[in-house]
């Protein structure tokens, strides 16, 4: 319950500190951090219009989205509390859960007609296909290391102190935020702030959702952050009591914030072309997480 | 000693290197050949001799050093003659000179070394003024032929390297003391075996760029060619040796272990391999030079065989090196006068060389029976005695085929040597013609002589030094 | 700690998979000296204080500083384009270093004596037959000299993991060997650029039989 409350409360201003800080990195003063949220809450006050091509799916998609992510939260643990739902492989779950708020996405963008958002909607696939294999090696060697399967008992055994467990910690995080870029589709993957439809993704895919729909969406980007934020977070919260947990909970998500702003401000955007090797990379540190997690426990020898 | 002369080598090349005065340059390069004779004369009557902990005078080192000098005198000598004519600056020159005598310094040392990572340490520096050599005259193909020497030898020693560090392992506990090759060679029996098999993979495979066998043989052929004829004659020889002496230092080792059948299968495998491989190109290559090259791994091919099937073999095989040495080293010094008379290393264009130096031709001819081993060539005598080592150790169905592949070889050979004394070349213009004196065959003369000499009625004090070298091998 | 450095260099072999730029390379290089500085330091604290001093000056002073540094001057001076240029595309390259690593993590597992150093194991090798297939998959000829000192990198990695023993000499002669070797085809590059006017291994096959 408490982690629900603090991912969505954390939601709230998280992609305001990112943007923040890229304006701070590029000398300008730049928006409140409540600014987006103001935005988002002006879309819910507007009503949304469909083109007459589409069916019901495009209308009932961004909800499903929405949904998968509030889902996707419930499972997630805060230090030893249990998430509202926890249950062995939950981890499975959780990656399929938000997979199916994708998949909506993407097949209500096939929906529209339009060859542009047909476009973007085959990237984000490739590009999310590309990088679940990361997550499920960096997920399993966890559960390996730890031996035990749902995200609070990891989570709860994993912090044992030994700096071996920093390091895969360091390296998971490593993985994790870049996952976390991949999923949002933002920067060293794709720009958000692009202006040309042809080199667009995610921005390309919600062209035609309007008002409510498009709010929901965007809110659900930057719960999606918090959510990562929170995993990261959880990877070096382990037994510490509340009045330690909550100021760190809230730290280290300020500071992924701050990582995701500067990541944005000082990286350049990959070719299209490179996209996929990049988040190959991913796979195969992963696979060095696991190998590493083989040889501290001992096994193989 | 060796200090001495290691540290004289290298205050020798500090001044040529910023000398200008000619005359201060043809001192200095005979004052290091007078040091280098005082050098193996001080190491040959002091056998047995350990200096510095790091270098021995065992029979071997002083069998290749004696080698080494005598090569080295017209090798030298030649420079004179074949850098003077040619159009290049100064510079040039000097680096020239200053390469040679760090060769010669780093053959010896690595020769006289009984440490083996120290052996390693100038083989490496082998390779460095050995490149400089082949980079001599700054065009095109000697950038390529220097590049890839280079890089083939660095990584060829990068493996021979790895194959110390695994030796080390293959010995359990290590300490500086243990990796002398004596003491290896104590310990050699409980060596773990699986270490040892690869520690002598690596090792094998990385001197085999300087052996010039089969796998890293490329990088020596494309050197010979392009260096300056002296170089390539020492390339031929000398340099090969230091090879053969990494390889047979180890091989020493590996014998007293239970691995010393699967090394055998090893080498011989290459070997063969090697002795295939430069069939094939021999009979189809116009330059001469590369023949020759190809010939020099035929033969070293020969030499690791005797040293694989034992018994007489390994007299054979270290006699069979040390004549390949002075006869290759001669022909090379020959190939340098008829480059300069047809200005060509295509045998299509070479021809007739009886019209033009009949000294030189002569010799040729000579060379040519010597170093295809006929009789009275020493090389008869020891290739004799591998056939024979091959045969006793039951390797019928190796010798054949290799009996068959020599054949070629000589088919090979024989057709481009006759034809350059006999047939008239391909629109050669007589005109410009250089005349070349005969006292520079001299040399040639020489050394081809000790090739029948030492093969026919070798001295007391050779035939010991040879039966001491192998005394270790079993 | 040592772990987490060899992991690091590691994944240095993966960003060397499928960097573009020349300059990407040398970066990694120097970044892998300072890997080894740090692999060296934990590696060898117990030894004596001169083999120390020596090693961690080779590392910090040679690898991560001198060499990275030669080599960008070759680069800016020849004029060499920043692409590398592999004859592969770098996804395939990818996935060839990362079964490389599979490969060998696999093997180390069979052998049984290296208990202690199986890590420094897997991760010297892997750097070895990384960096030979970097090298036969790069046009450049600066890309070899660049593969070279990568494998040189793991050979020291070997190197640690089996002999903290090897004796002064030996390391100097190492030392003093790769310095060499480095410069010399440093300066040989800048000759070849001089003479053919562009660095490519294209240009180098004219001599075969």
């Amino acid at each position: 319950m408490l982690s629900f409350v603090l991912i969505i409360l954390v939601s709230f201003v998280f992609t305001g500190i990112v943007i923040r800080t890229k304006s701070l990195a590029s000398g300008r003063k730049g928006p409140g951090v409540f600014q987006p949220m103001k935005d988002i809450l002006r879309l819910f006050k507007k009503g949304a219009v469909y083109s007459e091509t589409t069916s019901i799916i495009f209308q009932i998609a961004p909800s499903i989205y929405f949904a998968s992510i509030i889902m996707a939260i419930l499972v997630l643990p805060f230090g030893h509390y249990k998430g509202i739902i926890s249950f062995s492989y939950d981890f499975v779950f959780f990656a399929y859960v938000l997979a199916m708020g994708k998949f909506f996405n993407i097949i209500s963008a096939l929906d529209t007609g339009s060859s542009f958002e047909g476009m973007g909607a085959s990237r984000e696939a490739l590009f999310s296909m590309l990088a679940e294999p990361a997550f499920f090696i960096l997920m399993g060697s966890l559960a390996l290391l730890t031996g035990h399967t749902s995200f609070q008992e990891i989570f709860m055994t994993f912090h044992f102190g030994s700096y071996t467990s920093y390091a895969i910690g360091t390296l998971a995080t490593f993985v994790l935020i870049i996952i976390c870029m991949i999923e949002n589709s933002r920067m060293p993957i794709d720009d958000p702030k692009t202006h040309l439809e042809l080199t667009m993704m995610h921005e390309v895919m919600i062209l035609d959702n309007s008002g409510f729909d498009l709010g929901l969406i965007l809110h659900g980007t930057n719960m999606k952050f918090a959510l990562y934020g929170a995993l990261i977070a959880n990877l070096f919260m382990g037994n510490l009591p509340l009045y330690y947990s909550i100021p760190l909970f809230i730290f280290i998500q300020s500071l992924f914030a701050v990582v995701v702003g500067l990541l944005e401000s000082f990286s350049a955007r990959f070719r299209m072309s490179h996209n996929a090797q990049f988040i190959l990379v991913l796979s195969s540190v992963s696979l060095l997480v696991f190998f590493s997690v083989l040889m501290v426990m001992g096994k193989f020898n | 000693m060796i200090l001495i002369y290691i540290a004289a080598s290298l205050l020798i090349s500090g001044i040529l290197f910023f000398n200008k005065v000619t005359i201060v340059r043809k001192i200095l390069v005979l004052l290091f050949l007078l040091m280098q004779i005082i050098f193996t004369a001080y190491e040959f009557t002091h056998k047995g001799l350990t200096e510095f902990n790091f270098f021995k005078a065992d029979a071997l080192a002083i069998l290749m050093l004696i080698t080494l000098t005598i090569i080295s005198i017209p090798a030298l000598l030649h420079s004179y003659d074949y850098i003077y004519k040619e159009q290049d600056n100064r510079r040039a020159r000097s680096i020239y000179y200053v390469a040679m005598i760090m060769l010669i310094m780093a053959l010896s040392a690595a020769y006289l070394s009984s440490h083996i990572a120290v052996t390693w340490i100038f083989v490496e520096l082998t390779t460095l003024s050995a490149s400089a050599l082949i980079f001599h005259r700054r065009n095109a193909g000697s950038i390529e032929a220097t590049w890839k020497y280079i890089f083939v030898c660095s990584i060829s020693l990068v493996f021979v390297f790895i194959g110390i560090l695994f030796l080390s392992l293959a010995l359990g506990d290590t300490n500086q003391e243990t990796l002398h090759y004596e003491t290896l060679i104590e310990l050699a029996p409980n060596l773990n075996q699986f270490w040892l098999r690869l520690s002598f993979i690596f090792i094998f495979t990385g001197f085999t760029a300087k052996l010039g066998l089969v796998p890293m043989y490329t990088a020596g052929i494309d050197a010979k060619d392009k260096a300056p004829t002296p170089a390539a004659a020492l390339f031929s020889s000398v340099l090969m040796n230091v090879g053969f002496v990494g390889v047979f230092r180890f091989y020493e080792i590996i014998s007293h272990n239970p691995l010393h059948q699967w090394a055998n299968h090893v080498i011989m495998i290459s070997a063969f391999l090697s002795i295939f491989i430069a069939t094939v190109y021999m009979l189809k290559v116009k330059n001469i030079k590369r023949m020759l090259a190809y010939s020099s791994i035929e033969h070293m091919g020969v030499i690791m065989l005797g040293l694989a099937a034992g018994g007489i073999g390994y007299y054979a095989a270290i006699l069979h090196i040390i004549l390949h040495s002075f006869a290759k080293s001669a022909l090379f010094f020959q190939i340098g006068h008829i480059y300069k008379t047809y200005k060509t290393k295509n045998t299509y264009y070479i021809g007739n060389y009886f019209k033009y130096n009949i000294s030189g031709a002569i010799f040729m001819l000579i060379a040519f029976i010597c170093v295809t081993g006929m009789p009275p060539s020493g090389l008869f005598i020891s290739e004799f005695y591998i056939f024979k080592a091959l045969f006793q150790a039951n390797y019928l169905y190796l010798l054949i085929p290799l009996l068959i592949l020599l054949t070629f070889i000589f088919w090979a050979l024989g057709r481009n040597f006759l034809k350059i004394l006999f047939t008239p070349p391909v629109d050669f213009d007589e005109s410009c013609i250089e005349k070349v004196n005969s006292y520079e065959t001299l040399s040639q003369y020489i050394l081809m002589g000790l090739v029948i000499y030492l093969g026919l009625n070798p001295p007391v004090f050779f035939n010991d030094l040879i039966q001491e070298a192998i005394k270790n091998l079993i | 700690m040592i772990n987490i450095l060899l992991i690091v260099f590691t994944m240095s072999l993966l960003f060397f998979a499928i960097g573009n730029r020349l300059m990407t390379y040398v970066k990694i290089l120097a970044l892998q000296g300072v890997l080894l500085f740090g692999i060296a330091f934990y590696g060898l604290i117990e030894s004596n204080l001169a083999t120390l001093i020596i090693i961690l000056l080779e590392t910090i002073i040679v690898k991560a500083i001198a060499i990275p540094l030669f080599l960008r001057y070759v680069i800016i001076k020849n004029n060499i384009t920043r692409e590398a240029e592999p004859y592969l595309p770098n996804f395939v390259s990818l996935i060839i270093v990362t079964l490389i690593i599979a490969a060998t993590f696999m093997v180390s597992n069979v052998i049984h004596d290296i208990h202690n150093h199986k890590i420094y194991f897997v991760v010297a090798l892997s750097a070895l037959f990384s960096g030979l297939y970097f090298m036969s998959t790069r046009k450049k000829i600066i890309t070899h000299v660049i593969c070279y000192v990568l494998i040189e990198n793991g050979v020291f990695i070997l190197s640690l993991a089996v002999g903290k023993e090897m004796p002064m000499l030996v390391n100097l002669g190492v030392l003093f060997d790769v310095f060499v070797s480095v410069f010399l085809l440093g300066i040989f590059i800048n000759k070849v650029g001089d003479v053919l006017q562009d660095t490519d291994v294209s240009q180098l096959s004219n001599l075969k039989d």
